[in-house]
């Protein structure tokens, strides 16, 4: 291309379609297949701030995967549940009406059948987080760390569980062993600890929520994981970015 | 118990589902509603010939009482698909999908199959792209190790089917790793 040319820049700025540049834009793109450049479609396009629900489905699907329990999210339960309370409050009312048309049937429909669903999760983050404090009540009740993550009423429930189930034991078998092998908690050399504690080696599968800070991997090398990567690996590897919220497991 | 024995170490496909049907749709409402606050944010207005955006369970169930059309997302449609899939089978990586794309697929498809054009084709596609995909995903599971295996491209309901298999490998492969270790520093 010739710069000398007196008109050179005057038609660069008016921009009309005729320079080797406008020409190479607007040329249709090639479709031989250059995988390095795919003219994909961007999916990750919703970039707006999580709503709560969004949250908790997040939390209540991490708290599926991961082999640990998780901090506990009573504000944001909490949160939730009075929302819930107060959209059966409004569907209430307005059932209480008989003058409601076609129109606020639906209306009503709607919101209770969101409240089931909303209902559906918190239980089932609930539940999945009393599996786990039940599998682990020992380990918890011997831990103030893991204590911390839960609520109180959780707390309460993990020490029922654990005196509950020692009580049982004894009752059962242990009161006719001999005293020196009546203990729950012996920690024999080579043998598994008699306390069940969650196994963080168990591989998830983990996506980045956004770009992360490297982390070190079992075999010594590190992985820095780009937003939207997909990584099948032991949960301890990830533990710090799940509970910092930077990654989700999937 | 509190949690039935299937649902510990996976998740159920109606769960992903469930999940999935909280993302928007556009659909064509034939009936007319105000706007309303729900939990998950407020929707509407529906106003019959304007279209609108409104979360997939919602339009689903609309859709079950004739009440609106589902417009199919950009993806759901014969050219797109045969695109992916003459993709999928000529290169050796993951093409780009939507991360919940078989749900949505399945619900739209089951609510809705008048809404999208040429149903059974598009069916048959997923079909096939499912089928290349899960034969791709074989092929890797010669490349796990103990350490780390990243699935580019790998959509929710995929990661749901390898799941017990692929965890329960790589739990293999990290005793088999940590015996290795004890053994070599053992033998000095």
């Amino acid at each position: 291309m010739d710069t000398d040319d007196p008109d050179f820049f005057s038609r660069l700025a008016r921009g009309d379609g005729n320079t080797f540049e406008d020409l190479l834009r607007n040329a249709p793109r090639d479709d031989d297949g250059n995988p390095a450049q795919p003219r994909d479609v961007p999916f990750y396009v919703e970039e707006e701030p999580e709503t709560p629900l969004q949250q908790l489905i997040r939390r209540w699907v991490n708290e599926r995967h991961s082999p640990d329990v998780l901090p506990t999210e009573e504000d944001l339960l909490s949160r939730l549940l009075d929302h819930i309370r107060s959209q059966s409050e409004t569907v209430q009312l307005l059932r209480s009406d008989p003058s409601s048309s076609e129109e606020e049937h639906f209306r009503i429909m709607f919101v209770q059948t969101e409240v089931e669903r909303v209902k559906f999760i918190v239980r089932s983050y609930l539940r999945t987080r009393l599996f786990k404090i039940e599998k682990h009540a020992r380990y918890i009740m011997t831990n103030p760390d893991v204590q911390q993550r839960l609520s109180q009423s959780e707390v309460d429930h993990a020490r029922r569980f654990a005196r509950l189930t020692d009580q049982h034991f004894y009752n059962t078998v242990l009161q006719s062993l001999p005293e020196s092998q009546q203990t729950l908690d012996d920690r024999i050399l080579f043998v598994p600890s008699m306390i069940t504690e969650p196994d963080k080696t168990r591989a998830v599968f983990v996506r980045a929520r956004q770009n992360c800070p490297p982390v070190r991997l079992p075999d010594g090398t590190a992985l820095e994981m780009q937003k939207g990567h997909i990584s099948l690996t032991p949960y301890w590897v990830v533990e710090e970015l799940v509970a910092r919220g930077e990654v989700e497991l999937v | 118990m509190a949690l039935p024995q299937p649902l510990r170490t996976s998740v159920s496909p109606q769960e992903l589902e469930l999940i999935a049907s909280e993302q928007l749709v556009e659909i064509l409402p034939l009936i007319t509603m105000e706007k309303t606050a729900f939990i998950s944010g407020a929707y509407g207005p529906l106003r019959p010939p304007a279209k609108c955006r409104i979360p997939l369970w919602m339009a689903v169930n609309l859709k079950v009482k004739k009440k609106c059309h589902i417009i199919p997302p950009d993806w759901l449609n014969v050219e797109f698909l045969q695109e992916r899939l003459s993709r999928e089978t000529s290169y050796p990586e993951f093409s780009q999908m939507p991360f919940r794309f078989a749900e949505i697929a399945k619900a739209i498809l089951d609510a809705a199959p008048d809404d999208v054009q040429n149903a059974e084709k598009v069916r048959s596609l997923l079909k096939d792209l499912r089928e290349a995909r899960q034969a791709k995903s074989r092929e890797g599971l010669a490349k796990l190790d103990h350490s780390e295996l990243s699935l580019p491209n790998l959509c929710s309901m995929e990661i749901n089917e390898l799941r017990p298999f692929f965890i329960h490998a790589m739990g293999v492969l990290t005793q088999l790793s940590r015996e290795e270790q004890n053994g070599a520093a053992e033998e000095p």
